[in-house]
């Protein structure tokens, strides 16, 4: 469950991000936050990850308060989140196997426990065959799939996309798509935000639309108006 | 869940950021080790003045010297007074004879210099050797002034002075060797901090990944501290290594010309050095590790 309840967020230089935004995800939706540069989703990702803080209301995730986590308490939190970026942000000297063991060798995942995970996971974004290569091997689609099964790894409840598709063609968009539309139907809460229209349109989920900070539409099987 | 990170994993990333900026870690490498070597130097130095100091206070002794041509009454005369003062122990009369031929024996390579020196025309004079009790600054003063003050005697040479100049000598050195290390330490402080700034900046994408995926604070900076800490360990080692080298030097020359002079066996202070070195190398790794991660530390 995710509850933004008035959330406001200002930057230091007086920018207004976010401007009183009330929000409510249940567990296992199926979210699209969509809007124009500006409008405050990159925001909305941060506050999310909590790589910033609320500058004023509430922000519950699960059963973290983001408005009120102690720093030390961060890194347990995100173990709940499975995040996806635009850029993919793999590491190129590491195989596929170890681009998404890393996630769990971060947290502490016993070997043995990897060795069992990591082939499961990368069967689930089809990429079984793909084990031993390096990013630079794969395509912008299949890069993100690794993405996809390093958000996985951890078995986390939300999975955050950050314009997933941005760098990638359109058929290999809808395969992510895709991918996220099977992950949510195994029980997890997706939330990608992006600005592009006709994937929105194609899936016809829950779309929160923003402008200038604000919430200007919330509608299931909604577009991109 | 039980954690499975292995300082074998932390010290490879370790050493890995070591050799990617490997002209910074030589860099600091080579700064921390003089700064210890100084450091080094300042503490063996100290520890052979005081041994010296210990040893020349302990002799006790003032030489007063006669004036020249008194009379064998007289130098009798000056003995038994002498004797007789406040605090005095005993009281060894050298003849300007026997002066004369110590000093010939010490200085037989420059024989020459003695030629025609005779018993007749001996330009020294009879001296005397006297010790005292007690080491309280106010009675050994006392004394020398009771003894410049008498009649027939024309100086005196105090070791109880001596070793107030060596002293002072040594807080004058003790001083300057303080000032010159702070400097160097905060040198070696802000090498080590850019080794370890370079190191972070160049796995900020993986440090990024990790915070993403849930990795501690302590699991993402334990590598760059432990970065500091082989920083330490080298700059010790071969600290350590070089003021070897130079003990053995010094001590060599010193025990070969300057015969008066007692040098510590090396063997006798190498282990604390060793550990000297080691900590202060360590933390002073760890302080500029720590400096430069401050701000994941705190977020």
């Amino acid at each position: 469950m995710i509850d933004f309840k008035h959330v406001k967020k200002y930057y230091p230089n007086g920018t207004v991000a976010l401007d009183g935004v009330d929000l409510h995800i249940d567990d296992g939706e199926f979210v699209f936050i969509v809007g124009h540069s500006g409008a405050g989703k990159t925001t909305m990702t941060k506050l999310l990850l909590r790589e910033e803080a609320v500058s004023s209301g509430t922000l519950i995730v699960g059963s973290y308060n983001l408005s009120k986590i102690k720093n030390r308490d961060i890194p347990y939190y995100r173990r709940e989140l499975g995040v996806v970026f635009q850029d993919f942000r793999l590491f190129p000297n590491k195989t596929v196997y170890e681009n998404v063991a890393f996630a769990m060798q971060v947290v502490g995942t016993p070997r043995s426990m990897i060795k069992r995970r990591v082939p499961a996971i990368l069967s689930t974004v089809n990429l079984a065959d793909k084990i031993k290569c390096f990013p630079r091997e794969l395509s912008g689609g299949e890069q993100q799939r690794v993405a996809l099964a390093r958000a996985l790894a951890n078995n986390p409840k939300i999975i955050v996309a950050d314009e997933p598709t941005g760098n990638i063609d359109p058929k290999m968009s809808i395969e992510i798509m895709n991918l996220l539309m099977k992950i949510n139907k195994l029980g997890k809460t997706v939330i990608v935000v992006t600005h592009e229209k006709n994937l929105v349109d194609y899936y016809k989920q829950r779309v929160v639309m923003l402008k200038d900070g604000q919430i200007i539409e919330d509608r299931v099987g909604g577009m991109f108006a | 869940m039980r954690k499975h990170y292995s300082l074998r994993y932390f010290t490879k990333l370790a050493m890995t950021g070591l050799w990617r900026n490997g002209v910074m870690s030589v860099a600091s490498v080579a700064v921390l080790m003089s700064c210890l070597v100084v450091l080094g130097c300042f503490a063996l130095l100290l520890v052979n003045i005081n041994v010296n100091l210990e040893n020349v206070a302990q002799l006790n002794q003032i030489v007063a010297f006669c004036e020249y041509d008194l009379d064998e009454e007289t130098i009798t005369n000056l003995e038994a007074q002498i004797a007789d003062l406040d605090y005095v122990d005993s009281v060894t009369r050298v003849t300007k004879e026997e002066a004369l031929q110590e000093m010939q024996e010490q200085s037989s390579e420059y024989a020459g210099l003695y030629e025609g020196i005779t018993d007749e025309n001996n330009p020294l004079s009879d001296s005397f050797e006297i010790t005292y009790e007690g080491t309280d600054e106010t009675q050994v003063y006392d004394l020398e002034a009771q003894l410049r003050s008498m009649e027939g005697i024309r100086k005196i040479n105090s070791v109880y002075q001596v070793a107030k100049t060596l002293d002072n000598l040594k807080n004058g050195i003790m001083l300057v060797f303080l000032w010159f290390l702070i400097i160097l330490f905060i040198v070696s402080i802000f090498v080590i901090i850019n080794t370890i700034k370079l190191a972070v900046y160049s796995r900020r994408s993986e440090i990024s990944v990790m915070r993403y995926v849930g990795a501690t604070n302590w699991f993402i900076t334990l590598p760059f501290i432990l970065e500091g800490v082989l920083i330490g360990v080298f700059a010790s080692l071969i600290g350590f290594g070089v003021e070897t080298y130079i003990y053995n030097y010094v001590e060599n020359m010193a025990l070969s010309d300057l015969e008066m002079i007692t040098i510590l066996s090396y063997g006798k202070i190498a282990l604390p050095l060793f550990f000297g070195f080691l900590v202060v190398g360590i933390i002073t790794g760890i302080i500029g590790s720590v400096t430069s991660l401050r701000k994941y530390l705190k977020s």
